[in-house]
């Protein structure tokens, strides 16, 4: 971060704070994120509510994102509405502009702890107890599904036309469409999409990419749930199907909660906030389309190296995860070839 | 002639230097791009390994179940296009359900040769790791 930039942002933070003065004295970028840079921030505040020591987060677009993505000011609005709803989320503290840091950006109060999922599944001792933690996700999705449209602020969220199970596979098929290869298997699990697509009573807001890697702990359990950028109306079972998801386990099939914990407690925790029971046969069909969608983002991610916009060797290997999902696809849908 | 060793073993013995003499020496923010480095020589390797033959094999059976001829990406689409409009059911075809399984294995076999573990024995056999 360039010296001109910190100064712009000291005065920002201290006029958004009502200080006299803010001093930023340790800045860094920190990892993870293809689409939005992080850095995090410690200041000292001076004067007005948040006199002392203040830890936040800076999260700004990167040089190049994904098109679905939501800008800045509409994940802030969203990370707004989460966290008056009581969702575990870093509360967002201020909007700013390009004016002040060359690209759009908000802040948010720093939450403590690691999100690494290939870390978690691996070292027990965070997360606290994994089915009480698991069980707690649980319960922080019912509460975000508790909002239903229409929310002020969140006008730029459009319903989908069709269903949001038949619209994920109308977009998947014209993303197809125009890729430069073709995927029958993907093809398969889209037809069979089609053909099994459930109706949707009502729609809810939901996070869209609602799994491990994507919250943060420390020793004691939760401590935040990030990156909201893909949230939309849609199916409250989608969550549920995203978090189970055999792809997102990390190697850790047996614990079919996010490679973390049980089913059984995620759900018992989803039941008991919004007293409704998830059906295992129901989540199912939304684990399918989590191998679709997830297949769908991860050409789109190979494609930005591919296109020669954004050579990276993170999102040229993305593009091979693609394969093993197709397999698990087939296997969940009748094309397991004995 | 090429000079021995070839491609396919310089990658394979490079990423024995990576993974061994690098790896432990670097800085644990710096590992996850070594493995990653490791993880690309390896699919290339394995895609050197194979060569055309399996792609070959799959544009043969891909024009015997759809009756005409093409390259292999051309006949893909096509079968694509099939499945879509629900001309082939991967339900009730078995032909098309095997050329698609075996395929889809051939793929993982090379990007992601680890995964086959936990689908069939035969699909893990041959898989250079």
């Amino acid at each position: 971060m360039r010296d001109e930039q910190r100064q712009a942002l000291e005065q920002f933070l201290a006029a958004r704070a009502g200080a006299h003065a803010v001093r930023i004295h340790d800045v860094r970028l920190l990892s993870g994120g293809a689409i939005q840079e992080n850095w995090s921030l410690s200041t000292s505040v001076t004067g007005g509510p948040h006199e002392g020591e203040l830890e936040c987060v800076l999260r700004s677009d990167a040089p190049s994102g994904v098109a679905v993505s939501h800008s800045r000011a509409q994940e802030f609005a969203l990370l707004q509405v989460a966290f008056r709803a009581g969702v575990t989320v870093p509360e967002p503290l201020w909007l700013g502009d390009t004016s002040v840091f060359g690209r759009d950006f908000f802040v948010m109060r720093k939450a403590k702890g690691t999100a690494s999922g290939h870390r978690l599944v691996k070292e027990l001792d965070l997360g606290g107890d994994r089915e009480l933690l698991v069980e707690r996700l649980g319960e922080e999705l019912a509460r975000l599904h508790a909002i239903r449209p229409p929310v002020e602020g969140l006008a730029f969220l459009r319903p989908p036309t069709l269903s949001p199970a038949l619209q994920c596979v109308k977009d998947s098929r014209e993303f197809l469409d125009g890729h430069r290869a073709a995927f029958p298997a993907l093809e398969w699990g889209l037809r069979w999409l089609e053909r099994h697509a459930p109706v949707t009573p009502a729609l809810v807001l939901t996070h869209r990419d609602f799994r491990t890697g994507n919250y943060m702990v420390d020793e004691t359990g939760l401590t935040a749930v990030l990156d909201w950028e893909f949230a939309a109306w849609s199916d409250p079972l989608e969550d549920l199907g995203w978090f189970c998801a055999r792809c997102w386990r990390f190697g850790q099939f047996d614990k079919e909660a996010g490679g973390m914990g049980s089913r059984e407690a995620l759900f018992r925790g989803y039941e008991r906030v919004s007293g409704r029971r998830p059906e295992r046969e129901a989540v199912f069909y939304w684990e399918v389309l989590a191998h679709v969608r997830w297949a769908v983002i991860a050409l789109q991610q190979g494609e930005r190296h591919l296109s020669g916009q954004e050579p990276s060797l993170e999102l040229a290997l993305t593009a091979h995860v693609v394969p093993e999902l197709e397999l698990e696809l087939l296997r969940m849908t009748g094309g397991h070839h004995a | 002639m090429r000079e021995c060793p070839d491609g396919a073993a310089l990658l394979a013995i490079a990423r024995e230097v990576l993974r061994k003499e690098l790896l432990p020496l670097l800085p644990g923010d710096k590992a996850y791009a070594a493995l990653m480095v490791a993880n690309a020589m390896g699919i290339a390797e394995r895609q050197l390994r194979n060569g055309e033959g399996p792609q070959r094999e799959e544009q043969q059976a891909l024009a015997t179940l759809l009756g005409r001829e093409g390259s292999l990406a051309d006949l893909n689409r096509e079968f694509a296009a099939r499945i879509r409009r629900g001309d082939i059911d991967i339900d009730s075809d078995a032909e098309a359900r095997r050329l698609l399984w075996e395929s889809t294995v051939q793929r993982v076999r090379e990007s992601a040769p680890k995964a086959l573990a936990a689908y069939s024995p035969s699909a893990a056999r041959h898989v250079f790791v």
